[in-house]
């Protein structure tokens, strides 16, 4: 929004303050300054007012003029060469004379063109720095004095300030509006402007051959509607007076009409509209909805169809109007316009707000009526506008003002007290100051009651354009307004405690990262919007319980997790489930379902710039669809490349599958969860990502509530995106709702400090057979073959062997045993027997055999 | 070695002496060539085993004339403690060569370890733990919430009408309407679902969750409808805060913004209120920061977060009784703030990780 501030001296005494502490003022009232700019004439010597006496064609150029000039008494008459076109012989025009300095350091000299001598120069608006307008010479229409210096002539110039208005004060979305506030603030007296026209003064003879009748079919929408016509009316260019304060505001002049109506939409915050009165079909306006499909052509030369929403202002035939929009191109003023209905009104903002969307259009008008327009000064608005079309334009107003609607009256009262003010603010203030700042807004007192302890009960008649002051609490906010934010005193913090902690989210994140990172990895920061073909590489598909190796015997007890006796969705791939319904970019349309796809990005941009290998990790949220319903889960994730190209003088075993192994543990652990205590579901089919034949999933998500993912990323997928060497990665995600749980407290287990015996033990086992299964049924036949005589302490795997020695698709795997008991050292005898055992039952079934 | 022994220019001569010399010079010749444990042990046992030399001359004692033997005891066991210091000497030098054996040559302690070197958190990390930090000291506790949300706890609670540009599709990513959120729930069946446009939604999350008087930050991820360039990302992260008490005032506000500021830029940083408009607090401020120590802030005043006291219709609808409970709230962009802290031109860096970036951040 921009103000110009010699409008703003229109109403409030501004001379003497600085163009800065203006703005200062309008910054601590609530409004941020975006720019100043100064505009309009600068001060300029040797420049007159001359009077074209004489213009001949100069005998060696086709298109320049020699003309004489009368400069007045003093000056005398000056010959000047000219290239303009646009003048004529007795028009007055701005001369700059030898010494003159024009802006943009032009220095004007005696000089001979062609032959002839030339006196000066005679000046375009550019040339004296008033526009941009080059086209002709600037003509001085108010027909000054010749010899008048050209600063006494044209307007002062001006300082604009480019303001951004908060949506709660649409009231200063006009000069009255922001004048007020700087009154306010200054301690000056706000002027507002002359209003000569009084109904009465209207001819008394209404003039039904221009406008019969006012009907409003659509009250709902349109609050109050006042038609006025105007007669014998002369459209031509707007006084400069006019002209200059729109081009300050950045608005480019049309015509006188077109020109009022701006003037007083910028100035009262009201937008106005006129009709050429002899296009309107019938001599009627309806305000209505459109009919579905009716269609119109708008002033910018669109034709647009509207719907049964629109609201419109129409004749007997058509609608004319877009409420509040825009006008049609046939109904507008145009040069021949001799009658005029001019429009006031007052459109529901929803109403404007929801066509403005509709059509995709936006006006000046639209967006004041959507931030809101106050109904109750509408008529003061029409008065001023209609004073200002007779004067520029010397029509009369034919009959009364036809008008619908706008009978509810504004009555607003608050009251409030010194103290509660005091209450809020934190500290005090003089109570004459609080009520002098909120009179100066035009808040007035209508009422004083004194109060026990609280100082008086002030009641405040709240004036109608301040709608957004409905309770104490705002007026509080206008009392500091006005003493000034920046006057906060400073004070203690006085922080009791709460005995309350972070969200266990935050725990977990923070674990996590403290873990990575002090195992070299880097934290990154990925974007959560993907692009689809990146879900499709990665979303996990709707897992059955059968392929995630969950353990069926939970469903029963975590009956309480959402399962799939939900409602049917349509949604059933993960890429609708992800999917935006309104994406900005192609590239950012989905929600991401893991971390890892933003790490090989980054990897991506990293080895692109040099460094192939890289740790990388990130904490974030990612959203897992499951069962036709989506969930959001915290995760971490963390990347390892590990590649050859990186030079070293000494090179380390690169990151293998069992690397991620132990990394995805920790990250559980981070969480609560004992990852090692989990069942491991290979990844064999290629999905999702991973590696078929080097990954591996544990846990899932709907029963669980967490899953954790690792090993090798997908070989064929990572040369797709151009990375280099394998790529080892894993990801820990969980449910938010599942990291409140509060671990239970731990209980000691004494331990034996008598000796250990230990027995070695090879088993031969297919190649495919999972060595925890096999350790699992190792574990439980040495429990039943030492019974209650002593205890197995741990199985584990010391040797992994296949080929030399073996048959083809067999492999050994070699187990320690410790076997202790709490009281006694073990002797070699029962150790021995135990042993026997143990090696008879596990070769029981065939599938495993002792290696010799 | 010998020679220079008292005991060997005795007047006299004795053939048990000249035995004994000659053992002693044998093993003095023979043990510094030994080069391993087994061929010294079997070394040992030749000169001081039970069938050794030594041993031999002893079982002769016995043959001497009486007058002999003390002097030719003393003499053997002068020979028996010469030989076990030349066989301790030999052990300690195959010891010593072991371990030589072992260690290898010298490390060159000035080359550089081949192993990752400490990894590095991101500096929005870095700016968020430092803030949490600092107004832990003030009781603030961290609080969380979705990143997808609904109208309800992203708009309507928060007092923002329902036909609030905010609110725009054109302004905020919106979920379509058949898609069902599994743990994040709907205040009302006919909401939409959207990505949450600040952390504000994590206010009425939890003053919802308990009664007052609390203290919360929130920080998080946000989204925007917006174009990408140096200062605007698709996602961004703030940080909330919201404190519910009784007889909260705008001066507590100022006093916890001023310490905020002077904690995280010095005691000579200014800050100002200015006041603006926001739909869920009432009076609002944005808050300007004087701070031209900082690299990158060539202005006398930036902004850098927005806050106010907590509107009542805000507390009414989370079923906080207004005319008890009072509160500020603010926010801050994160993004902003470690760009001025750190002097970063372009908000893109936070999101490419190029590791000479982040490894700036250590």
């Amino acid at each position: 929004m921009k103000i110009s501030l010699n409008w703003l001296q229109s109403y409030v005494d501004l001379s003497g303050l600085a163009a800065a502490e203006i703005a200062r003022a309008i910054t601590f009232l609530g409004f941020e300054v975006e720019g100043i700019h100064a505009s309009g004439a600068p001060v300029l010597a040797h420049v007159v007012v001359g009077e074209v006496l004489t213009r001949d064609k100069h005998p060696n150029a086709d298109k320049l003029s020699v003309c004489t000039v009368s400069l007045g008494s003093v000056l005398g008459v000056k010959t000047i060469v000219c290239g303009a076109q646009n003048y004529q012989v007795g028009d007055r025009v701005p001369v700059a004379l030898p010494g003159a300095v024009l802006p943009g350091n032009f220095v004007i000299r005696q000089s001979t063109i062609r032959g002839q001598s030339s006196d000066g120069m005679m000046c375009s608006a550019k040339e004296l720095g008033l526009s941009e307008d080059a086209a002709g010479l600037h003509l001085l229409t108010d027909r000054p004095a010749p010899g008048a210096p050209i600063n006494s002539v044209l307007p002062p110039g001006d300082t604009v300030f480019d303001l951004e208005i908060t949506p709660n004060r649409p009231d200063c979305l006009g000069h009255l509006g922001v004048a007020r506030e700087l009154a306010a603030w200054f301690k000056k007296d706000l002027t507002y402007p002359a209003v000569h026209f009084v109904p009465e003064h209207a001819s008394p003879t209404p003039r039904p051959d221009l406008l019969r009748s006012l009907r409003v079919d659509a009250p709902a929408d349109c609050l109050l509607y006042t038609a006025t016509v105007i007669t014998g009316v002369k459209v031509a260019p707007s006084p400069d007076w006019l002209r200059q304060r729109l081009t300050a505001v950045g608005l480019r002049p049309i015509n006188n009409v077109v020109d009022v109506g701006n003037y007083v939409m910028l100035e009262y915050n009201q937008p106005v509209h006129a009709f050429d009165a002899r296009q309107l079909a019938g001599q009627a306006i309806i305000v209505r909805h459109a009919t579905e499909g009716e269609k119109i052509t708008t002033l910018d030369k669109i034709a647009r169809t509207l719907t049964a929403h629109t609201l419109v202002i129409a004749d007997a035939e058509r609608p004319v109007v877009i409420a509040g929009l825009m006008g049609g191109l046939d109904s507008g003023v145009s040069a021949g316009t001799t009658d005029l209905v001019l429009e006031v009104a007052h459109f529901r903002r929803q109403s404007v707000r929801a066509t403005s969307k509709r059509l995709a259009l936006a006006s000046d008008s639209s967006y004041r009526y959507e931030r809101g327009v106050d109904l109750h000064s509408l008529d003061e608005a029409m008065h001023r506008c209609i004073d200002l079309l007779l004067a520029t334009t010397g029509g009369t107003v034919a009959g009364p003002t036809l008008r619908v609607g706008g009978d509810v009256p504004w009555q607003r009262e608050i009251t409030i007290t010194p103290a509660y003010i005091n209450e809020r603010l934190g500290f005090a203030l003089p109570a004459a100051e609080m009520q002098a700042a909120l009179e100066r807004l035009e808040l007035t007192t209508v009422r004083t009651d004194p109060t026990p302890d609280r100082g008086p009960a002030w009641t405040f008649a709240i004036p109608s354009w301040r709608d957004d002051l409905d309770r104490p609490i705002d007026l509080v906010e206008e009392v500091l307004r006005l003493h000034g934010s920046d006057q906060i005193p400073a004070a203690q913090i006085i922080a009791p405690a709460l005995l309350a902690d972070d969200a266990p989210i935050v725990a977990f994140n923070r674990c996590v990262t403290d873990a990575l990172v002090g195992q070299g990895f880097n934290e990154c920061i990925t974007y959560t919007l993907r692009p689809e073909k990146e879900i499709s590489q990665w979303a996990t598909p709707s897992e059955s319980p059968a392929s995630t190796g969950f353990d069926k015997s939970k469903i029963a007890t975590e009956a309480s997790r959402p399962t799939s006796d939900n409602p049917k969705s349509k949604i059933t791939g993960a890429s609708e489930a992800l999917a935006l319904a309104n994406p900005f970019l192609a590239d950012q349309s989905h929600l991401r379902p893991t971390l890892i796809a933003g790490l090989l990005e980054t990897l991506h941009l990293n080895q692109t710039r040099g460094g192939a290998s890289a740790r990388l990790f990130e904490t974030g949220r990612i959203f897992l669809a499951h069962d036709g319903q989506t969930w959001e889960c915290a995760a971490a994730a963390f990347l390892i490349c590990d590649s050859e190209r990186d030079r070293t003088w000494l090179r380390r075993a690169p990151a293998d599958f069992y690397s991620t192994k132990r990394l995805v543990e920790t990250l559980a652990t981070a969480a609560g969860i004992d990852l090692v205590r989990q069942a491991v579901t290979p990844t064999t089919a290629p999905s999702h990502g991973w590696q078929a034949g080097h990954a591996a999933t544990v846990g899932e998500l709907q029963h669980r509530g967490w899953l954790a993912q690792f090993g090798l990323v997908d070989l064929a997928l990572v040369q797709s995106l151009g990375l280099e060497g394998k790529i080892h990665a894993g990801l820990f995600a969980i449910l938010p709702e599942k990291l409140a749980a509060s671990a239970t407290r731990r209980r000691h287990a004494d331990f034996s400090l008598l000796p250990a015996a230990l027995r070695d033990l090879a088993l031969v086992v297919d190649a495919a057979t999972p060595a925890a299964d096999v350790q699992k049924t190792l574990a439980k036949l040495s429990r039943a073959a030492t019974g209650n005589a002593f205890a197995l302490e741990s199985v584990s795997v010391f040797d992994v062997y296949s080929g030399k020695g073996l048959p083809e698709g067999k492999k050994s795997l070699g187990f320690t045993l410790v076997f202790r008991a709490p009281d006694r050292t073990l002797t070699d005898d029962e150790v021995n027997a135990a042993l026997a055992k143990i090696q008879t039952a596990i070769t029981a079934d065939g599938t495993i055999s002792i290696r010799a | 070695m010998l020679s220079e022994s008292p005991w060997f220019n005795l007047p006299f001569s004795l053939p048990m002496q000249d035995q004994l010399s000659a053992l002693l010079a044998q093993a003095a010749a023979e043990l510094p060539a030994i080069a391993s444990r087994p061929a010294f042990e079997a070394a040992k046992a030749r000169y001081v085993g039970p069938h050794g030399g030594l041993t031999a001359l002893m079982k002769q004692m016995g043959a001497l004339p009486k007058e002999q033997k003390p002097l030719v005891g003393k003499l053997i066991n002068e020979t028996k403690t010469r030989l076990q210091s030349l066989l301790d000497a030999t052990l300690a030098r195959l010891a010593a060569a072991e371990i030589a054996a072992q260690l290898g040559p010298a490390v060159d302690p000035t080359l550089p370890s081949p192993d990752p070197a400490i990894g590095t958190r991101h500096p929005l990390t870095l700016v968020r733990n430092e803030l949490a930090s600092i107004l832990r000291k003030a009781g603030f506790i961290i609080a969380d919430g979705p990143e997808v949300e609904t109208e309800y706890y992203c708009f309507d609670a928060l007092n923002t009408p329902a036909d609030h540009p905010a609110r725009d599709a054109q302004d905020t990513f919106y979920l379509p309407a058949d898609v069902r959120f599994g743990n994040v729930a709907k205040k009302s069946p006919g909401e939409r679902y959207l990505l949450r446009t600040h952390t504000s939604s994590v206010q009425i999350r939890t003053m919802l969750q308990g009664p007052p008087p609390l203290r919360i930050i929130a920080p998080g991820r946000v989204y925007r409808r917006d174009t990408v360039d140096a200062t605007h990302s698709a996602n961004f992260h703030q940080i909330e805060g919201l404190y519910v008490d009784k007889n909260v005032t705008v001066r507590d506000l100022k006093a916890l913004l001023d310490y905020i500021f002077a904690s995280l830029l010095g005691a000579d940083t200014k800050v100002r209120f200015r006041p603006h408009y926001f739909g869920y607090t009432e009076p609002s401020f944005e808050v300007d920061l004087s701070a031209q120590h900082l690299p990158k802030v060539n202005k006398e005043w930036v902004e850098i977060c927005g806050c106010g006291m907590v509107d009542p219709l805000v507390f009414s609808g989370v079923g906080y009784d207004p005319e008890v409970w009072s509160g500020y709230a603010f926010g801050i962009g994160l993004e902003r703030l470690a760009m001025m802290l750190y002097g970063i031109d372009d908000i893109r860096y936070f999101y490419q990780n190029d590791l000479r970036f982040l490894r700036q951040f250590a």
